[in-house]
């Protein structure tokens, strides 16, 4: 039986109207009816790069190269036994995977509204490219107008975007950093022409950017601990790191209520609250003895690491948000049903449990909406067990008891208009249980020291 | 036997070897060595022998390896590496490092750079395991064999990977010479980088350089020369020395003179390219 994949990331604007959502390489947008309370469908964007021409393309590239080196050097054509020499043409063949190759998932990711809700982002792993798209809210057949497909070197693994709207900013795979211009034209041979702004010498998984005090700044995370403060534009001065964490860093915030703060998490079992500005640890809430109970069999570790009796488990925090206008953190242990709130206060910067919620299957991404009549999070889950149900919940914050709980009728609402954009039998998104896209990677990122020499 | 990996023969000379400089080494890496070790051992150390310490050529920067590197600067223990400036009574190191030799190989230049600089403490930094066993017996050998007059205590290795973790071990403006001798080429452009200086590595080397520090570069291989020269000329917070300021360096004449790479040049008559490069102070922010 197939089913409607899971949706991987969930994003709304800050009133929470306009949501967007990715399944598979498919994003699509939904609009909240206040009237009705239903969610209409606005628009929806397939990746269609088909990852085969981009190996062609390498291919050709790599075969003329070939013929160019062996011109220069002066290596003789292949002659036939008359002597005779013969052209060898080939043409670029497209190598096809054996079998036990892995699948090839066209992912999307980094999805991210601009701050004017104008515009917006996401990354295609196809062809390792930045996506920029307009909404176009008065648009009803499609308020998705992509505007720029810019591909880049190595997969962007974490983007931002500037506060004036202009630039974002893309942090890759390889730990090279790039500054792109929304309105400059593709540029077609990235390799040549772009150079990085910034780098490490590993994966980054985290990118912002800040103003204080009249400077610009860049945070980038990275698998090897550290988190690395650069000015901007100036990024070849290096700011400051900030030392601490002991395992590889998945995700950093910078709340929009205290933009000296920056709060940091991945393979160490706590949340990191900074002040940047100084570089200083101001506080570490250890949260092993909230998540144990939710830990499972997803969490063993690989066999090669697996200890003797088989029960080494290894878990990380996969996302972590921060309300913007509220002291109030929410993150998530991947590969659980629990969402665990923080708060922080504001004077001692000392964070203490807010609330835990645990949701009917387990988080596969979170996002925050917030303006001046409501405010939570967006939750998406991986529901492949559910008959097509509670693919997203929404958390909202009730401000007489202050205390967050999911909204299950706007959920259902939501979950119901998903059914109905997808449910049709040829659709994209409909696949067999096997054919779900990996939604648990984030632990893969913790290093265990395989290589000695 | 299996020839690429000869330590699974145990009664291979190269095993015995390495296992017992492996015991030596335990014993004296860390102790402060004067006088009064001088008496017990009653005799001189050998200097370790290059052949036994064979590795393959090259690591990958980029690989998960098992290296020990401390959470920040303010938590690395220097006073094992340098116990003779480790004050007991204060629990401070009375010296800081403040020279850094990236790559440092069998740690030629280390040890010619010693008796030149007595007043600065001098890391080498390497990332294959052998060659740092090789350079750590080679000092323990000479601290040993120079008690008398304490020479040689201002050097030491560390097993580490400095296009990663660098930061990890630097202040800000902590350092005052930075070298980089006869680094790997990555000829292949795709591999360019893994190259030890990159545009986006020299903002991280101009973190722990002071201001006027000094960046000194050296290669037998033009390619690279050009390629290092031309990141470094491009990188906002660098300015190349001239000729005559090569001419009259000190660490110059050691940097040609001294590495094992150096040595192997002269004898196959090749070239070596040298590039220095000033520190230049941080422009005001925008």
């Amino acid at each position: 039986m197939s089913l409607i994949h899971p949706i991987q990331a969930v994003v709304s604007n800050r009133s929470g109207e306009l949501i967007f959502a990715v399944l598979k390489n498919v994003i699509i947008a939904y609009r909240y009816d206040q009237t009705n309370g239903k969610y209409l469908e606005m628009g929806k964007w397939e990746d269609q790069f088909s990852r085969d021409e981009m190996i062609k393309i390498a291919v050709v590239k790599e075969q003329a190269r070939q013929l160019a080196e062996n011109e220069e050097k002066g290596i003789k054509k292949s002659k036939t036994n008359e002597g005779n020499t013969i052209e060898k043409k080939h043409d670029a063949k497209i190598p096809v995977p054996g079998p036990g190759a892995p699948p090839i998932y066209s992912q999307i990711r980094n999805l991210m509204i601009s701050n004017d809700e104008t515009m917006l982002l996401a990354c295609a792993d196809s062809d390792k490219s930045v996506l920029v798209f307009k909404i176009e809210t008065l648009n009803n057949d499609n308020c998705l107008k992509l505007i720029k497909r810019q591909p880049f070197p190595k997969r962007p693994n974490a983007i931002t975007i500037t506060e004036d709207d202009k630039t974002v900013i893309i942090a890759d795979k390889f730990g090279d950093v790039y500054s792109m211009l929304i309105e400059s034209p593709v540029i077609e041979n990235i390799d040549e022409e772009f150079e990085p702004i910034l780098g490490h010498v590993s994966m980054l998984t985290g990118v912002l950017s800040t103003t204080n005090n009249g400077m610009k700044f860049v945070m980038t995370s990275d698998r090897d601990e550290h988190i690395k403060i650069s000015h901007f534009p100036q990024s070849y001065i290096v700011d400051k790191w900030l030392f601490g964490h002991k395992e590889f860093v998945s995700s950093i915030c910078i709340p929009s209520w205290n933009s000296n703060i920056l709060v940091s998490a991945g393979g160490d079992h706590g949340i990191f609250l900074w002040d940047w500005i100084k570089g200083e640890k101001l506080d570490e809430f250890d949260f092993t003895d909230l998540v144990l109970p939710y830990i499972n069999e997803n969490h063993l570790a690989p066999d090669r690491f697996q200890n003797e009796e088989n029960d080494l488990k290894e878990f990380a925090v996969s996302k972590l948000v921060s309300l913007p206008n509220n002291p109030y953190f929410a993150f998530f242990v991947e590969a659980t049903k629990l969402l665990i709130i923080l708060e922080v206060d504001q004077s001692t910067y000392k964070m203490k449990l807010l609330q835990k919620i645990v949701l009917p299957y387990y988080i596969t991404f979170i996002s925050t909406f917030s303006d001046d009549k409501t405010m939570g999070f967006n939750i998406s889950l991986d529901n492949r067990e559910s008959g097509d149900k509670d693919f997203v919940k929404f958390i909202a914050l009730d401000t007489t008891s202050n205390t967050f709980s999911i909204k299950e009728e706007q959920s259902d609402e939501f979950n119901t208009s998903i059914v109905n954009s997808f449910s049709k039998e040829d659709s994209i998104v409909k696949v067999e249980l096997d054919e779900v896209y990996p939604l648990y990677n984030i632990i893969s990122l913790k290093k265990h020291g395989e290589h000695y020499s | 036997m299996d020839l690429r990996n000869p330590n699974r023969d145990p009664n291979s000379r190269r095993v015995l070897y390495r296992t017992n400089k492996e015991e030596n080494r335990k014993e004296l890496k860390h102790v402060k060595i004067d006088e009064s070790t001088l008496a017990q051992e009653g005799k001189k150390l050998d200097l370790p022998k290059k052949r036994f310490y064979r590795q393959r050529a090259h690591s990958n920067p980029f690989s998960d390896h098992q290296l020990d590197y401390p959470t920040s600067p303010d938590d690395m223990n220097w006073s094992k590496l340098f116990p003779h400036y480790y004050d007991s009574t204060t629990g401070k190191m009375t010296k800081d490092v403040t020279i850094a030799d990236i790559g440092c190989g069998f740690g030629g230049l280390l040890i010619d750079l010693s008796p030149a600089f007595p007043e600065d403490l001098i890391l080498g930094m390497e990332i294959r395991v052998q060659v740092t066993n090789y350079v750590e017996d080679r000092i323990i050998a000479l601290r040993t064999n120079h008690a008398k007059d304490y020479q040689y205590q201002n050097i030491n290795v560390i097993r580490g990977n400095a296009m990663k973790f660098l930061p990890n071990f630097f202040q800000r403006a902590q350092l005052s010479k930075m070298f980089f001798c006869f680094p790997d080429p990555h000829f292949k452009q795709r591999k360019h980088k893994a190259r030890i200086i990159t545009n986006t590595l020299l903002s991280e080397y101009a973190y722990v350089l002071k201001d006027n520090g000094v960046i000194y570069t050296i290669t037998d291989v033009e390619d690279l020369h050009n390629w290092m020269v031309k990141h470094l000329e491009e990188h906002p917070l660098f300015e190349r020395y001239d000729k005559e300021w090569e001419d009259n360096d000190k660490c110059v004449q050691i940097m040609r003179n001294a590495t094992e790479e150096g040595k192997k040049v002269e004898r196959k008559k090749g070239d070596k390219f040298v590039a220095c490069f000033r520190r230049l102070p941080n422009p005001a922010i925008v």
